[in-house]
């Protein structure tokens, strides 16, 4: 069987980090194929080099059986490549048909645009995906889920013979997610080649054909679903590099069950409202305990966690900390509190990229106005050696620029930098997205041991299995609502699904 | 099909409230110009806010693109002076002198954009740059305002086409159909789509470096046409006649409801802030507000002006 896509000990480097050492795939024509590895493997900038967008240092590239150079994007998309990115490509003050039709807009022969003909094809395309999103609507307008589907339906607009995904449902809840299952599997039936890229290994067991593994810019492995078992237990040693022994089980592990009612009730929040976004939301936090936020994408679990940080301002409601009514107006006010959020967007919202890791984790003190007029610069290094090793970051160096961590890392420091000023209440908002196996594992690890010291912690996770493996108690929002409270033993992927369906 | 017009999209446009502004200073002008509605009000008014609306509009492309070009007064000087130190008395002198000026123009425009799209330096500092140099050449060969501009080439600036219909409104109307044409084409979009977020354009098959280098020459040609009105206008070369405009366009962009970091606002924006920039000035004139004030006032407004157009803005983010 010829291969329709090969590439050969691919290199690449960035500015002397290197990112691929020795990349080998191939794909054949009609398959899924999963390209799994941890934060930082050169998943993505194999998926880069793959769709023209930069060039590899040295290795072979062959398409068809002949040996292509790609020049540029459009030369990938002459040959019927298709990527959709991480990183999404959407012009945020553009409207939804402008960003589906940008590149290859049709026009007269005087250079106007067809603007009926695009408006057609965009409305096709969001048809053949489901998508309810208007076409005149600005990208900057939709939320994360539906930028990240239109991204998808750009790149299946240009019906392409082999498409790439990378992480194409780290932001899509799972009504979504098996949508674009349904439609990956329809393109198989045509023929379409796809790459697809995962930190999710369920999500590959389940739709995938085959699996290739990179490691440390290396392809360490293979696993063809047609002979070996859909197993995850096959992959994740793959991924870590590490044999699977007794100690390190399943990586989502049930935590035992714990009771809290006799706790003191730190965090209460009664009959919390929002403008079109949240009624009546209603629940306490114990301490140390872990609560859950769970339900489709969406529904409002995100603004309960800006609301509680003072990102946002409620329309109505109380918040009571130790019994005590609190107004949060402004971030500040919340971490002057002792509540602190550790945010969605990490790289937007939770760091100075170009900052070295030292800066980071003292930023937040800095900024309380406890200082003195010249920071205790020894001081502060010693915190921030402590934290950093409570968050057991890697490499242990708080000279290290910020953008040059892994995401998972990033995320460690995201927490790290709040831990020196004692958190009470640590907000999460679906901290492990775009994290791999192992950081996810630690992060975890991280926020057992902060609730084992009385911390209370309310996450939002995106992924069931993570509040499965979590949490005391999962709350579940359906349209701005509680509708639904799980506890203990009850917690289970099944319970989860028929909850936040609404379903009973 | 869904409608297109939606009274959200109205309110929230970026250009909204200098619409708003500008038909507030239309009233306040009507009321202290008592002769504002006549046919010599109206030319005259034309004849002194044309330049500054082509230059806002030069500048605005710039700005949709995610750049900015601070040498726009510097190139519309040295024009200036290269026209009044070769034009002649005939026609054909005439003709020939405004295409070499011209042309000047789009040349200056395209070594700003060849240098900002293939070495990516910040364009501010870069067209900064350039302006310092082209002021100086200009200085080096006209240190005092000089050279000849024939009496009948300004008078032919300032004469009616047809009976009510002046000259310079020619120059308006046809910028304004290349304008309305142009916003018809894929190149407009990839404006947008380089101003709004320079690697996805990229990823998306669009041609950055040529998309910049298009703009520029763009904008050279509405900067080329600003500096005839100016030469026709002043009747002299003079290195300094332009300088205003390179901070003044860009502030009749950013009251025009466009994004300093580009991709957002429309081409109108721009042309809304240079007619409210010029009734601006009319209107303290005409309110009797002595010219050590008018500076001071003028400020004022325009700070007054941005701050209204922030206001979409802030709507947007309280709603979050």
């Amino acid at each position: 069987m010829s291969f329709i896509l090969e590439a050969k000990n691919l290199k690449k480097s960035f500015d002397g980090v290197v990112a691929l050492s020795d990349a080998n795939f191939t794909l054949n024509q009609g398959e899924i194929c999963g390209l799994v590895g941890a934060n930082g493997s050169g998943k993505t900038t194999f998926a880069r080099i793959i769709s023209g967008l930069i060039r590899p240092d040295s290795g072979l590239l062959y398409l068809y059986g002949s040996q292509i150079h790609l020049k540029s994007h459009l030369e990938a998309e002459k040959l019927e490549i298709s990527m959709v990115h991480q990183n999404l490509s959407l012009i945020p003050e553009m409207t939804v048909w402008e960003n589906i039709n940008l590149g290859r807009e049709f026009t007269t022969s005087l250079g106007i645009l067809k603007k009926e003909e695009a408006l057609i094809k965009a409305s096709q395309a969001l048809q053949e995906l489901k998508v309810n999103i208007s076409l005149y609507d600005k990208v900057s307008q939709l939320a994360p889920s539906e930028k990240q589907l239109l991204e998808i339906v750009k790149a299946l607009s240009r019906h392409p013979k082999i498409l790439i995904l990378d992480e194409p449902t780290a932001s899509l809840g799972f009504k979504q997610v098996e949508i674009l299952f349904e439609k990956l599997n329809q393109l198989k039936k045509d023929r379409v080649s796809v790459i697809f890229i995962s930190h999710r290994i369920w999500e590959i067991t389940k739709i995938c054909d085959r699996l290739v593994v990179f490691r440390n810019g290396k392809t360490v492995g293979e696993v063809d679903f047609h002979q070996q078992p859909r197993d995850e237990k096959l992959i994740i040693p793959l991924i870590t590099g590490k044999k699977e022994n007794e100690k390190e089980k399943s990586i989502h592990e049930k935590r035992p069950f714990r009771n809290f009612d006799t706790h003191q009730t730190i965090l209460e929040v009664d009959n919390l409202s929002k403008k079109e976004k949240l009624y009546n939301i209603s629940f306490k936090i114990r301490k140390g305990e872990i609560v859950g936020l769970g339900g489709l994408n969406g529904q409002g679990q995100e603004e309960i966690l800006l609301i509680l940080s003072g990102y946002l301002k409620k329309t109505s409601g109380k918040i009571m900390l130790n019994n005590k009514e609190v107004l949060i107006k402004n971030p500040s006010q919340a971490i002057e509190r002792g509540i602190f959020l550790v945010p969605g967007d990490r790289q937007k919202e939770g760091l100075f990229l170009n900052h070295n890791v030292f800066t980071n984790l003292i930023y937040p003190q800095v900024a309380l106005k406890k200082q003195k007029f010249l920071l205790p610069l020894n001081a502060l290094f010693q915190t921030v050696s402590t934290a950093i090793q409570t968050v057991s970051l890697v490499p242990p160096d708080p000279r290290k620029l910020v953008s040059h961590l892994s995401g998972g890392n990033q995320q460690k420091v995201v927490i790290g930098k709040w831990l020196s000023l004692s958190p009470k209440i640590l907000l999460l908002n679906d901290p492990t997205k775009g994290v791999d196996v192992e950081t996810r594992r630690n992060l975890y690890k991280i926020i057992a041991d902060l609730s084992n010291q009385g911390v209370s912690v309310l996450l939002y996770a995106s992924d069931n299995e993570e509040l499965i493996a979590n949490c005391d108690r999962v709350l579940i929002v359906f349209e701005g609502q509680i509708v639904e409270e799980i506890c203990g033993d009850d917690i289970c992927e099944e319970n989860l699904i028929a909850c936040s369906l609404r379903v009973q | 099909m869904e409608k297109y017009i939606k009274w959200k999209n109205i309110y929230q446009n970026p250009s909204f409230p200098s619409f708003i502004i500008l038909i507030a200073i239309i009233i306040l002008n009507a009321f202290l110009q008592h002769n504002f509605f006549t046919y010599r009000a109206f030319k005259s008014n034309l004849l002194t806010f044309t330049p500054l609306i082509l230059t806002s509009v030069a500048q605005g492309l710039v700005i949709l693109v995610g750049c900015v070009d601070l040498s726009l007064g510097a190139t519309i000087s040295l024009v200036t002076v290269l026209m009044a130190s070769l034009m002649g008395d005939s026609l054909f002198s005439m003709v020939i002198v405004v295409f070499i000026g011209s042309g000047l123009a789009l040349l200056m425009s395209f070594i700003n954009g060849f240098i900002i799209s293939y070495f990516d330096p910040p364009p501010l500092l870069t067209t900064y740059a350039t302006s310092v140099l082209w002021f100086g050449i200009a200085l080096f060969f006209m240190p005092t305002p000089g050279g000849y501009i024939p009496s009948h080439f300004s008078k032919m600036y300032r004469s009616d086409l047809f009976p009510r219909f002046p000259v310079v409104l020619l120059f308006l109307i046809g910028a304004f159909c290349f304008l309305f044409f142009m916003s018809k084409t894929r190149f407009y979009k990839h404006i947008y789509a380089v101003g709004g977020n320079e690697e996805a354009a990229y990823a998306n098959g669009v041609n950055v470096f040529i998309t910049k280098i298009k703009v520029f020459l763009l904008s050279g040609i509405f900067i080329a046409l600003a500096s005839i009105c100016v030469v026709a206008q002043t009747a002299t070369g003079d290195a300094r006649s332009g300088l205003s405009f390179s901070l003044n366009s860009v502030a009749a962009s950013i009251i025009g409801g466009l994004s300093f970091s580009g991709g957002r606002g429309s081409i109108i924006g721009p042309i809304m802030g240079g007619l409210i920039l010029g009734l601006l000035i009319n209107v303290l004139y005409f309110a009797n507000i002595t010219s050590f004030y008018q500076e001071f006032m003028k400020g004022i407004i325009i700070i007054f002006s941005l701050a209204v157009g922030a206001i979409p803005k802030y709507l947007k983010t309280r709603s979050l």
